[in-house]
C-alpha cells in the first residue's frame, strides 16, 4: 500500500482539514492512485539535470510596504473594540 | 436585418462606438439581454455587473460626445474569471471559503483594461480556485458547453470561454496554470492564449501555483485576443516575476514560410477524431506556405507527474492562508479552540481543492522532497531544454490542445487521475514558461477541436502569426446556436 488511511488523516490534521470517515476513505483510495502515478518521477535517471531555479535576488524585490485598506472591506461581522475576533488560542 | 450588436468583434465594437454608429449603452444593453436569454442554459457567470456596467457605458458615451479620448478597448465588454480581483466586486474563486470576499483593490490587469475603456460585464465561473479541467468543481454548478449543453465547457476558465462562445461578452480574461485558458477555449471553439511566464502581471490573481500560472485572454478571434494582450502585457512593480522590458505591441501579420513541428507524442495520444483534425490543420498550414514536420518531445511522458507535483505542492501552501477569520463565510469563532475552528472552517473547501491540498502536503512531506518535488523540477528543466533545442529548428510547435473531445458532464468527476490525464498537452507550456495559444481547428462528431500552437519564450508574435494565418485559412464557425 503506497498511501495509508492514517497518513491521509495525519496530513489532513497538518493541513487543518476536518474530514468525515467517508471522505477519508474516498480520499485515501484516490490519493493512493495519484501518488502511485507521481511515483514515476522516481524512476527517471536525472542525476545530471539541474532543476530550474529562480534567478531574482531578494534585494531586487519591491519594498514590502504596508498599505491601509478601509476597515469596511473586511468581510467578517465578528468584531470587538475595533479588532477582528478569532478563536481562542488554548 | 443587421447582425445583433452582441455578435461583433472587439475591433468592430470600438470603431462602432467611436464613430457613433451605436452607443456603448446600446451595446451593453443588448449583451445583458443576450445574457438573460442564454445564461440559464450555459451558467457562465458567478456575478453580473449590470448597473455598474451600464453606468460605465453611459460615461463612455458622454466622453465620446464630448470629443475626449476613448481608449483602445472603448466599450469592449469583458467577463473576468472570478479569481482575478476586482475592487468592490465579489471575487469568490467559486469557493465557499471566499463567498463574501470583496477585494479592496483591482488586479493590475483590471486597472489596465479599465483605463483602456473596457467594461466588466461580470465575473466568470471556474473550478474552485482554478483547480480542475471542466468547471464542474465550482460551487455554483458546472458551466455547460454552448455547443452541447450536456457536455463540459472545459476548465478551469470554463465560464470565460463559454461566455465568449455564447456571445455573452466581447471577450474574457482567464488564468492558465496547466491549460486553464486553452482547455476551455478548445472545448468551446474560441481562441485562448497563455502568455510567456512573466509577460503579464499576476498581481491580484488569487494564487494557485505561482510558478506556473499566467493570466490570459479569451476571444472569438485572434484579433480580439491580440487587442487585449496589447493592453495587459508589460512589467509591473507589484509582480517581480514580470520581465523588465519595454511594453511589447503585437500585430496581425501575414507571414509565410514559417516552420512548424508537429509533436507526435501529442497526436499519438489523442482520440482518432482529434488527431485527424490536427493533421488536417497541418495540411492547411502547408497549403499556406508553412513547412510542417513531425517532431518528438520524449520527456513529455513525465510532464503530467511533474506538473501535478509542483501544482499541488504550491497549492497546498497557497491555500494554507484561508482561515475564515477576516473574510469568508459566516462562522462565529466564539467557543472554538484555534485548531478546531480552522479544521472545521477549512472543511468547506470543495473536494478537488481538499484533494490537492493533501497531495501537495504529501509530496512536500519530510523525506519525500528528493523523490517528488526536486525530481519534478528536474523534469521541468529537461523539458525546457528539449523545447529550446526544437525551437532552434522550428518557429512553433503544434498539436491538439486537448487529446479528447468535450465529454459529458459528470463523466469523469469521480476519477481524479483520469481527469488529470486530459491536461497532458497543455501542461508543457506552463512547466517551461513558454507561450501557447488554442485556435479553433474545426469539429469532430459535431464537437470542437482546438489546435495548440506553442512558441519559444517571448515569441508571442511568431505564435500569433501562425495562429492568424491558420484562422484566416481554416474559417471555422465562430458561435454556437443557443
Amino acid at each position: 500500500m503506497v498511501v495509508t488511511r492514517e497518513e491521509v488523516k495525519h496530513l489532513g490534521w497538518l493541513a487543518k482539514l476536518e474530514m468525515s470517515d467517508a471522505e477519508l476513505q474516498r480520499y485515501t483510495a484516490q490519493i493512493e492512485e495519484i501518488i502511485s502515478y507521481l511515483n514515476m518521477l522516481d524512476t527517471i535517471p536525472l542525476e545530471q539535470v539541474k532543476p530550474i531555479a529562480m534567478k531574482k535576488k531578494f534585494s531586487e524585490l519591491r519594498k514590502d510596504a504596508p498599505e491601509n485598506f478601509e476597515d469596511a472591506v473586511l468581510g467578517t461581522r465578528y468584531r470587538k473594540d475595533g479588532f477582528v475576533k478569532g478563536p481562542r488560542m488554548v | 436585418m443587421p447582425l445583433p450588436l452582441y455578435t461583433l468583434e472587439a475591433g468592430q465594437v470600438v470603431e462602432g462606438i467611436k464613430n457613433r454608429e451605436f452607443s456603448a449603452e446600446e451595446y451593453i444593453s443588448q449583451l445583458l439581454g443576450r445574457i438573460e436569454k442564454v445564461e440559464p442554459k450555459v451558467n457562465a457567470f458567478v456575478t453580473l455587473n449590470k448597473e455598474e456596467g451600464l453606468n460605465r457605458a453611459r460615461m463612455l458615451d458622454k466622453k465620446i460626445r464630448d470629443g475626449e479620448q476613448s481608449g483602445p478597448l472603448a466599450g469592449v465588454a469583458l467577463s473576468i474569471k472570478d479569481n482575478i480581483c476586482t475592487k468592490g466586486m465579489k471575487t469568490t474563486c467559486a469557493s465557499k471559503m471566499l463567498e463574501s470576499y470583496i477585494p479592496a483593490y483591482d488586479a493590475t490587469v483590471i486597472k489596465r483594461l479599465m483605463s483602456a475603456g473596457a467594461i466588466i460585464i461580470g465575473k466568470a465561473n471556474l473550478d474552485e480556485f482554478a483547480m480542475g479541467s471542466t468547471t464542474e468543481f465550482s460551487r455554483h454548478g458546472p458551466t455547460r458547453n454552448p455547443w452541447d449543453i450536456s457536455r463540459v465547457s472545459g476548465g478551469s476558465s470554463g465560464g470565460s470561454a463559454a461566455s465568449v462562445a455564447a456571445l455573452e461578452c466581447t471577450a474574457s480574461l482567464g488564468s492558465d496554470t496547466g491549460g486553464s485558458v486553452r482547455c476551455p477555449a478548445s472545448f468551446c471553439s474560441v481562441v485562448g492564449l497563455k502568455p510567456t511566464y512573466g509577460l503579464v502581471s499576476r498581481f491580484g490573481l488569487v494564487s494557485y501555483a505561482n510558478s506556473l500560472e499566467q493570466i490570459g485572454p479569451v476571444g472569438r478571434t485572434v484579433s480580439d485576443v491580440v487587442s487585449i494582450l496589447n493592453v495587459i502585457a508589460g512589467s509591473d512593480e507589484n509582480d517581480h516575476t514580470t520581465i523588465n522590458s519595454n511594453k511589447p505591441t503585437y500585430s496581425l501579420q501575414e507571414r509565410k514560410g514559417l516552420r512548424a513541428g508537429l509533436v507526435m507524442e501529442f497526436t499519438e495520444g489523442a482520440d482518432p477524431g482529434v488527431s485527424k483534425m490536427i493533421y488536417n490543420a497541418a495540411d492547411t498550414l502547408e497549403k499556406q506556405g508553412c513547412k510542417c514536420e513531425e517532431v518528438s518531445l520524449p520527456s513529455v511522458q513525465y510532464a503530467l507527474a511533474s506538473y501535478y507535483t509542483i501544482a499541488t505542492a504550491e497549492a497546498s501552501s497557497n491555500l494554507a492562508r484561508y482561515d475564515n477569520i477576516r473574510y469568508g463565510f459566516d462562522m462565529n469563532p466564539e467557543g472554538y479552540e484555534w485548531n478546531s475552528y480552522f479544521a472545521k472552517a477549512r472543511s468547506n473547501f470543495g473536494e478537488e481543492a481538499k484533494r490537492r491540498i493533501i497531495v501537495g502536503s504529501y509530496v512536500l512531506s519530510s523525506g519525500y522532497y528528493g523523490k517528488y518535488y526536486l525530481k519534478a523540477h528536474q523534469v521541468r528543466s529537461l523539458l525546457k531544454h528539449e523545447m529550446e533545442t526544437l525551437f532552434k529548428r522550428y518557429d512553433v510547435l503544434i498539436g491538439p490542445t486537448m487529446p479528447i473531445l468535450p465529454f459529458k458532464i459528470g463523466e469523469r468527476i469521480d476519477d481524479p487521475l483520469k481527469m488529470y490525464l486530459v491536461d497532458i498537452d497543455t501542461v508543457v507550456a506552463n512547466l517551461t514558461g513558454m507561450p501557447a495559444i488554442s485556435v479553433p481547428a474545426g469539429f469532430a462528431d459535431g464537437l470542437p477541436v482546438g489546435l495548440q500552437i506553442m512558441a519559444d519564450q517571448f515569441a508571442e508574435q511568431t505564435m500569433l502569426d501562425i495562429a492568424y494565418l491558420f484562422e484566416q485559412a481554416a474559417k471555422v464557425q465562430r458561435s454556437s446556436e443557443l
